[in-house]
């Protein structure tokens, strides 16, 4: 696939040489096995023709910094997945480590700083909070990773639980000194220049700090997954664990690390996650975990567990964000939004069984 | 071949950015902080109305609780064409969320409504700065002092008959709707405290929460929802412990809307109260929704304090017709000229629908 036009010219001679049935069956399985691209497409050339608005320079900004924005914490949950397991505990931490960031980073003179004694937000102390949340989240993630590696237990469970306890540790840190729940807001300058300063300008849309962060990330990832052998020893646990076992992988560190990695990406979401919403509400990061999950599912991440690419949950979040994106501008209730993203998670679910039952 | 789908998929976006798009014709977009808001549902059922009646083309998008989520889905409308928003925030008492909106919507106008982007006059800075915003709500104390007062009354005038257990003391259950919510916190506060000023008035004991061991002294719906589910869950688990046997029944019981007050008269059925011939536990919610009043009608639940749907649609429906009109926010609620609102004292930018009591006379 390194060369899609070689790959093009690979297939059409290919085509040439087949008879009538099989030609047939390339169409079909073509359609088929690019059902949802081929049905996005018709999507957006349809909501084109209705909201010219849609294929704008301010659109595609608008696109690329919600994608910015939902990518790292797919990004993290994808290793998970890959497990053949999930994680219901991204939202939670990344609402606390959201939190976190804020009590941290509040301006030195806001009349309902939480802790006065944290010092002026500079450069260093905003590494410092970055490194602070990051490691939380990786805790967390470790704690998963264990209960999951150590005790055999399915993550469902074992994230359900860090799920709630994280949101209890939530609450608790909400109602710190005589906070009473209230929101965390007067986030610092600086921080809000680091991560939400403008980077470039596409059209209308300002296309801010993050959107670089995404990026480094995403090429990070890549290259965990892709050229290191903790990244083959995750994907070979996913396949077939034993099998990984007998060939001398060590599954429960690569289980550990996985989620210990997935945990300091949503350390890293949380740290956005701020200045995304202007403030931070003990609500911040309910059911994110949903997205990143759906995101990774409909990018080819199969929870048959030993597949996925980290150019397909890109292209996962880039779809969702589309559908989102496009029926926000129709102007469709988001009610049917709901119903829309079930079918589409659905039908990209089956179809990716769909190739894994023929293969088999 | 996917990868090519995937590229041409994105180019769709790119290729026909030489058309402009002006969207000529108006356009009003709603934004609400969830979908299932009893209260915030009647709402929108007279708005929606109000607003097919000016003729505009308007649409509703809610957030599901989700403050970013809200945040994307205005800027994607901005980009979609709308010319006015009208915001529910989700994040309500914050004017940190408030600037982060009106930052993303420039010159465009902005009517914030019912969820308050400021405690005790936080958010008048941000509307005096704003040249395109005001706020249309009620005055988030003005519910918790009506109900604590309709409490009190209510209590003073049936004192004896409503101290089940004889022991001189009323104690009562609190159900708070959210932890951080401005309305959350002050009908939490004033409904205890101003009916307890009641009393005291009237030479009674103040009401005594029914847990000693809770030194909240209220049970909060922990999904923020509001809900008649979390109340009536809550409520479910409290009659195990306080009951009449136990001699130290829930002799009263104070919710912060009409949806929880629902769902702890479902619960108090169950166990035999409030229904034809039983004892009834007074129950006051505030709102004044059609469910609620039904209730009261049938005497299962007693008060509630009437927040003004139609009073709000309409105060939001004039205020959108007269700024697509090319009034400036502040203007157009000037021009509203209605008994039902004031403008706040200390805010220009402010508008407030009156509350009323209601207890089905």
């Amino acid at each position: 696939m390194a060369n899609p036009i070689a790959n093009l010219q690979r297939i059409s001679a290919e085509y040439s040489q087949m008879d009538k049935k099989d030609k047939r069956r390339f169409w079909t399985d073509g359609i088929l096995n690019n059902a949802l691209y081929i049905l996005m497409l018709a999507f957006c050339i349809y909501t084109a023709i209705k909201q010219p608005n849609f294929v704008s320079w301010g659109s595609l900004g608008n696109l690329i910094v919600q994608v910015a924005a939902y990518l790292p914490m797919a990004l993290g949950i994808a290793g998970c997945i890959v497990l053949t397991g999930t994680d219901l505990s991204a939202g939670r931490v990344c609402g606390l480590t959201a939190a976190v960031t804020g009590v941290f980073l509040q301006k030195s003179d806001f009349a309902n700083k939480m802790f006065t004694s944290l010092p002026e937000v500079n450069g260093w102390w905003i590494a410092v909070t970055l490194l602070t949340v990051i490691a939380i989240g990786a805790l967390i993630g470790l704690v998963n990773g264990f209960f999951v590696a150590k005790f055999s237990l399915h993550p469902f469970i074992v994230t359900l639980s860090t799920q709630l306890i994280t949101y209890g540790i939530i609450l608790w840190f909400f109602a710190l000194n005589g906070n009473n729940g209230q929101p965390i807001s007067g986030l610092s300058a600086e921080y809000k220049d680091f991560v939400g300063g403008e980077l470039f300008r596409l059209g209308p849309a300002r296309i801010p700090m993050y959107v670089l962060y995404a990026v480094i990330l995403t090429a990070l990832m890549w290259f965990i997954w892709n050229k290191t052998s903790f990244g083959k020893n995750m994907f070979a646990v996913g396949s077939n664990a034993e099998a990984a076992r007998v060939s001398g992988v060590n599954v429960f560190w690569t289980t550990v690390l996985v989620h210990t990695l997935a945990g300091a990406m949503y350390g890293y979401s949380g740290f956005v996650e701020g200045y995304r919403a202007g403030s931070i509400a003990a609500s911040t990061g309910l059911n994110y975990e949903c997205d990143a999950i759906a995101a990774c599912v409909i990018g080819g991440v199969s929870f048959v567990g030993g597949t996925g690419k980290i150019s397909g949950i890109v292209l996962g979040v880039v779809i969702l964000r589309i559908i989102f994106i496009a029926l926000t501008m129709l102007g469709v209730d988001s009610s049917s939004l709901y119903i829309i993203k079930g079918a589409i998670i659905l039908c990209a679910c089956s179809l990716d069984m769909r190739k894994y039952l023929v293969k088999k | 071949m996917k990868k090519i789908l995937a590229l041409v998929l994105t180019l769709t976006m790119v290729f026909a950015l030489s058309v402009p798009a002006f969207a000529a014709e108006p356009q009003v977009e709603v934004f609400w902080y969830e979908e299932s808001d009893v209260y915030l549902s009647t709402v929108r059922a007279e708005l929606n109305n109000e607003l097919d009646a000016l003729g505009v083309k308007y649409n509703n998008q809610f957030a599901g609780t989700d403050q970013a989520k809200q945040l994307d889905q205005i800027r994607t409308a901005i980009y979609g064409g709308a010319n006015l928003l009208v915001v529910n925030v989700v994040t309500s008492g914050d004017p940190d969320t408030a600037q982060a909106i009106l930052d993303e919507a420039g010159d465009i106008p902005v009517i914030f409504f019912n969820r308050a982007i400021g405690t005790d006059g936080t958010d008048n800075e941000v509307l005096d700065a704003a040249e395109a915003a005001c706020f249309i709500g009620t005055d988030a104390p003005e519910a918790g002092h009506m109900q604590g007062k309709m409490v009190g009354d209510y209590v003073v005038a049936n004192y004896d008959e409503i101290d089940l257990n004889g022991d001189g003391a009323i104690s009562y259950a609190m159900f708070k709707g959210q932890e951080g919510n401005v309305e959350a916190i002050y009908r939490t506060q004033f409904g205890q405290e101003d009916a307890d000023a009641v009393l005291a008035e009237a030479g009674k004991p103040a009401l005594v929460y029914f847990d000693a061991e809770n030194t909240d002294k209220y049970q909060v719906d922990l999904d923020g929802a509001w809900s008649a589910k979390a109340a009536t869950e809550y409520m479910d688990t409290n009659l195990v412990t306080y009951n009449e046997a136990n001699g130290n029944m829930i002799e009263l019981v104070i919710c912060n809307n009409d949806g929880m007050a629902e769902g702890v008269v479902a619960s108090l059925q169950k166990a035999g109260y409030n229904i034809d011939d039983g004892h009834v536990v007074p129950v006051f919610g505030v709102d004044a929704t059609d469910n609620a009043k039904a209730l009261i009608a049938d005497g299962a639940m007693t008060g509630t304090v009437k927040q003004d749907n139609v009073g709000m649609a309409q105060a939001i429906a004039l205020t959108v017709q007269a700024v697509l009109d090319g009034a400036a926010p502040v203007d157009a609620l000037a021009s509203l000229n209605d008994e039902r609102f004031t403008i706040a004292p200390d805010c220009a930018g402010k508008l407030f629908v009156a509350y009323a009591p209601y207890t089905g006379e």
